[in-house]
């Protein structure tokens, strides 16, 4: 057994892996430019809210707000650039919006100490609520030519501009929390919060720096996204809550906190993507697209928890 | 626990009594009969799963696929009525369907969550985005109009009983039936063991497993009723009608008291918060505040409740000394 | 029918990797009280799991009560069979009244319809509470009742469930000395209408004043059982350990050069009051008294995670307030919490992400990346000169023994550089041998100028690494002594009345004619 044995993530990326090769087989339209071209810009805004969401879920909470925190990012980068100010402010404007989101869960999550599920949902129904307050309900766009680049772009004409924002990401992201002493905190609260209590970490700090990183990563995706779409409304982003929280858990992410890696969650978010598009491509309808993103949710913890069981089992036997 | 939960039943009350008063200011169309039964009738749905809410959070879990599985029964009832006869019995036949169909999908959720150990937030996220893509695959999207009701269900939907509409009733039969099983019989106690302590619950041979399936079926019937409620309200079926009503859900259960820590949770007090919710939309809409701050304002209280709450249970905890110190 | 009510034969229960108990009988007659006697880790408590229907044993073990071969494979069955188990840490919802608690687990397995009669539940209590002479309006919430209170409501629970057989796990761990003796009463009575008792206590001088019989475990195996009147203190210690003499009594004098830590009138409400002493670079405080007596709370306090609400705190000689246990690490104060697995270690992660955890800052490059290799090589300097095993420093927390666990925690520690030290029970559920090994390492770091607050329950260890010992009662200081004139029996004098004056001897007397 431990001869070879793979982590979860290379696995993934196998999988990852397979099913291109399959979809390029059998789907008509698959392998083709086009398509390959229209995943490669999708992909980084999805991306980035997954690897967002997984953050905050390795901590052992869940950021329900993560969506309308994009989306209150985009309405002020759109009204800020409708109203003739600078794109560079509009953007920096944007961030700090998002920023501003995510110091108010920051805040009572980990100052009051409040769990994240019932903050985030609070803050998801305020933030809705505000942007309908400024927007209406309708869609703002009016949006500069070379804000559109950001979405739309190339870089050096080949590779997808928005792909290079997010590969940045990836990599600052990976790097944090691998390699310093806020992301090894993570790990650690997610694993166990009161021995890293009593170790010397500053928990509160460190949930705080995840609410406003994962607001930030929101804030980034918003610019691709409002980017691309050429406007901002309410429900920007909005259904790739699930799925995001779909693509960290798919990644290998526990839901109960504690382990989780950038890469996994890059592989899920692919084969999500590859999955949506190959069945779009088949004629199958979005609806249902967004049935399979659940069903897959709710397997895969089905999976680990019959695995849990399996290895359970063994180690007794073992041990006997 | 009895003088310590009706202080906070009473503040909630005293809220909403305030609440109302300066509302008979801002308008004098608020204090009217019909006003006041409007304001329950639009919130009866909400209400009415809220009361089944109140038990999920009380052991500790959530359930955001409420509305979900709401629209889901509205849409399978809708389609029902469409094909069936005005006989009464059609109505029996209503009364039957609905509540299994929310008991299934609960009990779907409830052994997810107990047998699978599966956190009760992502199985009912999970669930939500399965039933709402299939009911817009089914439907479309399309509205279901009542010109093909059964007569019958229209007459229903129309029942007064001195001025009081049916719906009102259902919430009101739900809310009472619901303290009842809270307070007198085993299954409601051990809801509240369990949400007391879980450990000690196990010790004395409380079937966690059993009690958790049985607060997500419980919320699946409610969801049931609620679907009938709603239809009857709306005299039709929108199959985006009830998105993101899970939130106004919870958040009156959390308004009303109940802690997501578990153990604490009255009826009575989520009827308040229930009661508390609609009218402060409807002063909204009678002092003539644009109608998209109410979401703004429902925010706003979910986080101020709830960091309340906290506040004080992190106090309630501090003060149960765990030395007795002598003086 | 025998007179035995429990017989238990050839219980093993095997763990991954821990046999926790192998091939124990234990046997207790109608109408007894039998003390369950053995160290931290012996396995009381798995014994007592098992006996509850918490835990399965291993194949072969036979499980008879009142002669007939008893099923538990859940806690119901055996409250149904009329076991009641009184957890340390009590079973009680303190959302719920008191009739509620004492009638609760009745209608385990009914009908989930049943409809609660609560007349019927207030009658039930009453009359249980009578027959223990506890007058309390049975509509009190439990959260209301004091701890003594609370294991009264419990000892109703078994009481209305017509229990044959009460286990009390350290029953006494936080009474005071009268509600101990109303305990004794409680005992006593209940014996007398032929409810037999597991009493499984720590305390020797209390076992003797209420049992019939001993039952000795050691290291998870069975040694024997033994009338209580043939036994005394020193033979039953020597059974509990398997030696005369555990540990040697401290000899050495310490350094006590310059005062590290000096704390006037410390006070948090409901933890601890008026908390004065000093504690000096190289000297080793040693901290006792019961459960519950507000010494971890004090530890806490000092290490920043739990506010006190006035006093002042004096650290080299400077006034200080420490605002969070990273404020502690800053200043050179270590906490070593009394719970390994749930506190001081993180178990799933690697030695060296524990051992690192307190001082990532200190290894971080000038892009404030962590230097992994000087961070395992950290990790292990400490797992070779603690002589961690094994030794192997990317090996998981969770993988290794207790005593080897301590060994990380204590080197997470030293790799902060502490100037002060601050372990609560540092040899919990550690073998005897590991237990000597850490106190002599804590006395090498004694003799290296750190200063040290032991916090133990156990005397003997106490005894054994202290320079000064005091001792604390229901969260103040009642008697500070040092080594050389400190004994077993002056701690408890302070530990159970508050002063030196030997007046135990006696209570113990009276508690035992009680009882006979």
């Amino acid at each position: 057994m431990k001869a070879v044995s793979f982590s979860k993530e290379s696995i993934l990326g196998l999988i990852a892996l397979i099913v291109f090769i399959l979809m390029s087989l059998f789907i008509p339209g698959f392998f083709e430019q086009n398509n390959l071209n229209n995943m490669m810009f999708q992909l980084p805004e999805f991306g980035l809210l997954a690897l967002a969401m997984m953050i905050v879920i390795v901590t052992g909470g869940i950021d329900l707000s993560i969506t309308y925190i994009a989306a209150m990012s985009g309405v002020a980068i759109a009204l800020m650039q409708s109203h003739g100010y600078p794109m560079l402010t509009a953007i920096i404007v944007g961030i700090i919006v998002g920023l501003a989101c995510g110091l108010i869960n920051g805040t009572i999550i980990s100052k009051i100490g409040v769990s994240p599920i019932l903050v985030t949902l609070g803050t998801m129904v305020l933030f809705e609520g505000v942007i309908l307050s400024i927007t209406k309900g309708s869609s703002i766009s009016g949006f500069s030519e070379s804000y559109s680049l950001i979405g739309n772009g190339y870089y050096m004409g080949i590779v997808p501009l928005s792909i290079i924002i997010f590969i940045f990401f990836a990599i600052l992201t990976g790097v944090l929390l691998a390699k310093t002493k806020w992301g090894r905190s993570v790990y650690m609260i997610g694993s166990n919060p009161v021995a890293t209590l009593f170790s010397g970490v500053n928990n509160s700090r460190v949930l705080m720096r995840v609410y406003l990183y994962a607001a930030m990563l929101a804030a980034i995706a918003s610019i691709i996204m409002t980017s691309r779409y050429n406007s901002a409304k309410v429900d920007l982003g909005s259904s790739y809550l699930l799925q995001s929280v779909s693509a960290a858990v798919l990644g290998g992410t526990e839901i109960q906190g504690g382990y989780g890696k950038v890469i996994g969650t890059i592989y899920a978010v692919i084969i999500f993507q590859m999955l949506s598009s190959g069945l779009n491509l088949m004629g199958v309808s979005r609806p249902i697209v967004n049935v399979m993103m659940g069903v897959i949710l709710i397997t895969v913890l089905v999976l680990n928890f019959v695995k849990g069981k399996i290895e359970e089992k063994n180690q007794k036997t073992a041990a006997a | 626990m009895k003088s310590i939960l009706k202080s906070k039943e009473m503040s909630i009350a005293a809220i909403v009594i305030a609440l109302c008063i300066t509302l008979t200011f801002v308008s004098p169309v608020f204090l009217t009969a019909d006003n006041l039964l409007d304001v329950l009738k639009a919130n009866s749905v909400i209400g009415i799963l809220a009361v089944g809410m109140t038990l999920v959070i009380i052991t500790g879990g959530i359930d955001v696929s409420v509305a979900a599985v709401t629209s889901a029964v509205c849409v399978i009832i809708g389609k029902l009525m469409q094909v069936m006869p005005d006989h009464f019995s059609s109505l029996l036949l209503l009364f039957l369907i609905a509540p299994l169909l929310g008991i299934l999908l609960g009990a779907i959720n409830g052994v997810l969550v107990a047998k699978i150990r599966i956190p009760a937030i992502v199985v009912t996220l999970g669930m939500m985005s399965i039933i709402n893509g299939l009911v817009l695959y089914i439907t479309n999207g399309v509205y279901l109009n009542s010109t093909n009701f059964p007569k019958v269900f229209i007459q229903f939907a129309n029942i007064k009983v001195f001025g009081v509409s049916v719906i009102i009733l259902i919430f009101m039969a739900v809310a009472l039936f619901t303290w009842y099983i809270l307070k007198y019989t085993l299954i409601g106690r051990e809801v509240l063991a369990i949400g007391g302590n879980k450990e000690s619950a196990l010790r004395v041979g409380i079937n966690f497993d059993k009690v958790q399936v049985f607060v997500f079926s419980y919320m699946g019937l409610l969801a049931g009723i609620a679907a009938i409620a709603q239809t009857a309200y709306t005299k039709s079926v929108d199959p985006n009608g009830m998105l993101g009503l899970e939130l106004l859900v919870i958040a009156g259960v959390v308004l009303g008291g109940a802690n997501i820590m578990g153990g604490r949770g009255t009826i009575m007090g989520t009827v308040l918060g229930v009661l508390l919710l609609g009218i402060v939309q409807n002063g909204l809409i009678l002092a003539k505040i644009d109608t998209f701050w109410q979401k703004v304002f429902t925010g706003c209280i979910i986080l101020l409740a709830v960091s309340y709450d906290h506040i004080q249970y992190k106090r309630s905890q501090e003060k149960l000394a765990k030395i007795e110190v002598e003086a | 029918m025998s007179d035995y009510l429990l017989q238990m034969t050839q219980i093993s229960k095997t763990f991954p990797g821990v046999k926790a108990l192998d091939d124990v009988r234990f046997e207790v007659k109608k109408g007894e009280v039998h003390a369950l006697i053995g160290e931290n880790g012996a396995g009381k408590s798995t014994l007592i799991k098992i006996l509850a229907g918490m835990y399965e044993p291993d194949q072969g073990a036979t499980f008879l009560f009142e002669g007939k071969d008893a099923q538990i494979n859940k806690p119901i069955d055996a409250t149904l069979k009329g076991i009641s188990i009184i957890y340390q840490d009590l079973s009680l919802f303190s959302n719920l009244s008191v009739a509620e608690n004492i009638y609760i687990g009745r209608d385990s397995g009914k009908k989930p319809w049943k409809k609660v009669n609560w007349n019927e539940m207030e009658n039930v209590a009453k009359k249980a509470l009578q027959e223990l002479e506890f007058e309390i309006d049975v509509q009190t919430p439990v959260e209301k009742l004091s701890i003594a209170q609370q294991q009264l409501i419990e000892i109703a629970r078994a009481l209305a469930f017509d229990s044959k057989l009460i286990v009390m796990d350290e029953p006494t761990s936080s009474l005071s000395a009268g509600e101990v003796e109303k305990l004794y009463r409680v005992i006593n009575k209940l014996k007398q209408r032929g409810i037999s008792i597991i009493f499984v206590s720590h305390k020797l001088k209390e076992l003797f004043a209420v049992s019939d019989r001993f039952t000795v475990l050691r290291d998870g195996k069975y040694v024997g059982t033994y009338d209580a009147k043939e036994l005394d203190e020193d033979q039953l210690i020597t059974l509990m350990v398997g030696r005369k003499v555990l540990y040697e009594k401290n000899t050495e004098k310490g350094l006590a050069g310059q005062t590290l830590l000096e704390l006037k009138g410390l006070t948090k409400a409901g933890n601890f009051k008026d908390i004065s002493f000093e504690l000096k670079a190289g000297e080793i405080v040693g901290i006792t008294g019961l459960v519950g007596s507000g010494r971890t709370e004090l530890a806490q306090a000092i290490f920043g995670v739990n506010k006190p609400d006035s006093g002042e705190m004096t650290l080299n000689g400077e006034s200080i307030q420490i605002k969070s246990s990273e404020h502690a690490v800053k200043k050179g104060i270590a906490y070593i919490p009394e719970s390994r697995k749930t506190q001081g270690l993180i178990l799933r992660q690697s030695l060296t992400n524990n051992i690192s955890l307190p001082i990532l800052k200190e290894l971080r490059n000038g892009f404030g990346l962590i230097k992994r290799k000087k961070e395992v090589d950290l990790a292990k300097h400490y797992i070779d000169t603690l002589d961690v095993r094994p030794a192997h420093p990317h090996r998981a927390a969770g993988d290794l023994s207790g005593g080897n666990q301590q060994k990380v925690v204590i080197g997470k520690w030293l790799s902060t550089k502490p100037q002060i030290l601050i372990i609560d029970e540092p040899t919990n559920g550690i073998d005897i041998g590991a237990k000597t090994e850490i106190h002599k390492l804590l006395r090498k770091l004694a003799a290296e100028g750190l200063g040290i607050i032991v916090i133990s329950s156990e005397l003997p260890e106490v005894l054994a690494v202290s320079d000064r010992i005091l001792v604390m009662r229901h969260g103040k200081i009642a008697g500070e002594l040092d080594i050389a004139e400190a004994t077993q029996e002056n701690i408890m004098n302070y530990a159970l009345l508050g002063s030196k004056a030997s007046t135990l001897k006696k209570n113990v007397q009276a508690s035992k004619e009680v009882s006979v």
